[in-house]
């Protein structure tokens, strides 16, 4: 990271909804420009309403969000979501046009870009997400949920947003669907130069593609490390009801035989065997 | 044991489409067993799952081929609502199965249909309360419930109506571990205790291992294997060129079996592994 001052800063964050819920205690996060990371925990532990937070759709019940150095309590929301985009878990929730070029355009409209400069941004995030043109009269509903989920991204992208948070980028989709969708994420990570979040179940997933895991519970961070490091201490995990993937529970299991607890992937394991039998 | 749904050469193409949605099919299934179903989407994992309790043919437009046989008739022979009394289905998306405004009242609401007493409902309601862990959820509203405690309200009412068959499709999409696991657990006890036939499509493999008898696997509409859950699982190179990813202990000890450093029945579950695992080291 060449960046000192980080891009995101969340100081003392808590956040309570209208009815008195408290669903953030005491968040304190720094995001650099470049990450990749995977925000995990339990269906209302408060990962969609931390998200929420750093993109300014809510604004701090007391402490403080700060992206590039602008207080998301005194910036319009306008001005928020061109540096923080937050795509939908269900793309459906999010897709309202009639054709795939409206609903991409709606965004750069919105904040009140030239229809030339809206033409320029469509193309773009067309491009990167690979949706080709003979797609943008179709409506996004005729489309594949796999499709449909690079709309909704693009439809973020043509924000140009420096972070881009996705929710669940692969529930319901297949082994390959998913990968496709994860691949694309870390191009647009290594590619594009932007940092990426990811809310997810999906614990593989969280091992292949994040180099850090912020983990929530009850609305608190309980561990935010390197991947390797929080899924090295399955208790911390346990608390939260989730385990490490499979190949980690496997060299944990064969910790005694000098297998490294932070194994995250098929092919480390394969590496650490080879190198315990040579021996 | 006994066949209970047999497919003869069963093909199935919807309305208005070039490919059938599933081509010749041929299948048994065995009273008791537990089946997994996997493949890729739009192999037509649902299709099948449709055709083995009469939504299709019966709620839907298209051409049928070949047989479908359960509990020795073909399904067009049963009486409306009288198959899917023995073969119960759970969807993916519990919502749209809820009609009521408690989740009580949606748990009997299949049994005043069939005129049941006041106390043999009160019995059953009972009976499938527990088997869910819905005791304090009776009195509350559907959409109020979490998507886990919606999936247990599903297959809760689906299990009132004691169906010999139950068939799920992705009932754990949706939800988080922590209530997919639950899913898993009602569904072990239903395979321990209560002996139904369970068919599940799912994609999350590591749940689902170590509750199947047998495993299925679909591609391009086609059935294309079929075995007892380990033999199943030794065919890794049909499987991930289909696109399908097994879990991470199976794949690990596919490539020890390619580079020669075993010669074993791959292991399908964790526990089995991590013993082999450690036979290697002797």
């Amino acid at each position: 990271m060449t960046n000192i001052n980080p891009y995101i800063q969340v100081n003392k964050l808590d956040f309570t909804y209208p009815d008195g819920t408290k669903a953030l205690d005491d968040i304190n996060v720094l995001i650099q420009i470049g990450e990749f990371i995977a925000l995990i925990g339990q269906n209302g532990s408060g990962k969609t309403t931390l998200s929420k937070c750093l993109n300014g759709l809510y604004k701090p019940t007391s402490g403080e969000v700060l992206v590039e150095s602008l207080n998301s309590k005194n910036t319009p929301i306008v001005q928020m979501v061109r540096r923080v985009g937050y795509v939908f878990q269900n793309p459906d929730h999010q897709l309202f046009n009639n054709n795939c070029w409206d609903e991409i355009a709606y965004g750069p409209r919105n904040i009140q870009l030239s229809e030339e400069e809206v033409k320029i941004r469509v193309d773009e995030a067309a491009h990167v997400v690979g949706l080709p043109e003979i797609f943008y009269e179709e409506h996004p509903f005729f489309l594949s949920k796999g499709l449909r989920q690079r709309v909704a991204i693009a439809s973020i992208l043509a924000l140009r947003p420096q972070v881009i948070i996705v929710d669940e980028p692969t529930t319901g989709q297949d082994s390959r669907q998913s990968i496709e969708i994860m691949e694309f994420l870390k191009d647009l990570n290594e590619k594009h130069g932007h940092t990426i979040i990811i809310i997810t179940h999906d614990m593989y997933i969280v091992a292949q593609y994040a180099r850090r895991v912020i983990l929530m519970s009850e609305g608190r961070i309980l561990a935010d490390g390197l991947t390797s490091d929080v899924f090295s201490q399955p208790d911390v995990l346990q608390k939260t009801f989730l385990e490490p993937p499979q190949i980690t529970q496997l060299a944990q299991s064969a910790q005694n035989l000098g297998f490294n607890p932070g194994t995250l992937t098929v092919d480390e394991m394969v590496n650490q065997f080879d190198a315990l039998k040579i021996k | 044991m006994s066949v209970i749904i047999e497919l003869k050469d069963y093909s199935w193409k919807y309305l208005n489409t070039q490919q059938p949605a599933l081509d010749k099919i041929n299948l048994q299934i065995e009273e008791g067993m537990f089946i997994g179903i996997i493949g890729p989407n739009g192999s037509g994992k649902t299709t099948l799952a449709y055709s083995m309790n009469g939504l299709i043919p019966g709620q839907y437009n298209g051409i049928k081929n070949g047989e479908v046989v359960v509990y020795g008739r073909e399904v067009e022979q049963y009486g409306h609502g009288q198959l899917q009394k023995i073969a119960g289905m759970v969807f993916s998306d519990p919502e749209a199965q809820f009609t009521a405004m408690t989740v009580e009242d949606e748990l009997v609401f299949g049994l005043e249909n069939l005129g049941m007493s006041i106390p043999e409902i009160r019995e059953r309601l009972e009976w499938v309360t527990e088997l869910t862990g819905l005791e304090k959820m009776l009195l509350k509203p559907p959409y109020e419930l979490s998507g886990g405690q919606k999936q247990r309200v599903a297959l809760a009412a689906v299990l009132a109506m004691t169906p010999k068959i139950l068939i799920l499709d992705e009932p754990t999409t949706m939800l988080d571990p922590v209530s997919r696991r639950r899913v898993f657990d009602v569904l072990a006890k239903l395979k321990n205790e209560q002996h139904n036939t369970i068919i599940v499509i799912e994609h999350n493999l590591e749940n689902l291992i170590p509750l199947a008898d047998r495993m299925i696997l679909l591609s391009n509409n086609k059935l294309i294997l079929e075995d007892e859950t380990h033999q199943f699982f030794q065919n890794m190179e049909l499987l991930t060129k289909v696109g399908i990813y097994p879990p991470g202990a199976l794949r690990f000890f596919y490539e020890l079996k390619k580079a020669g450093y075993t010669s074993n029945t791959l292991p399908v579950t964790l526990p089995e592994a991590s013993k082999q695992l450690k036979q290697l080291f002797g």
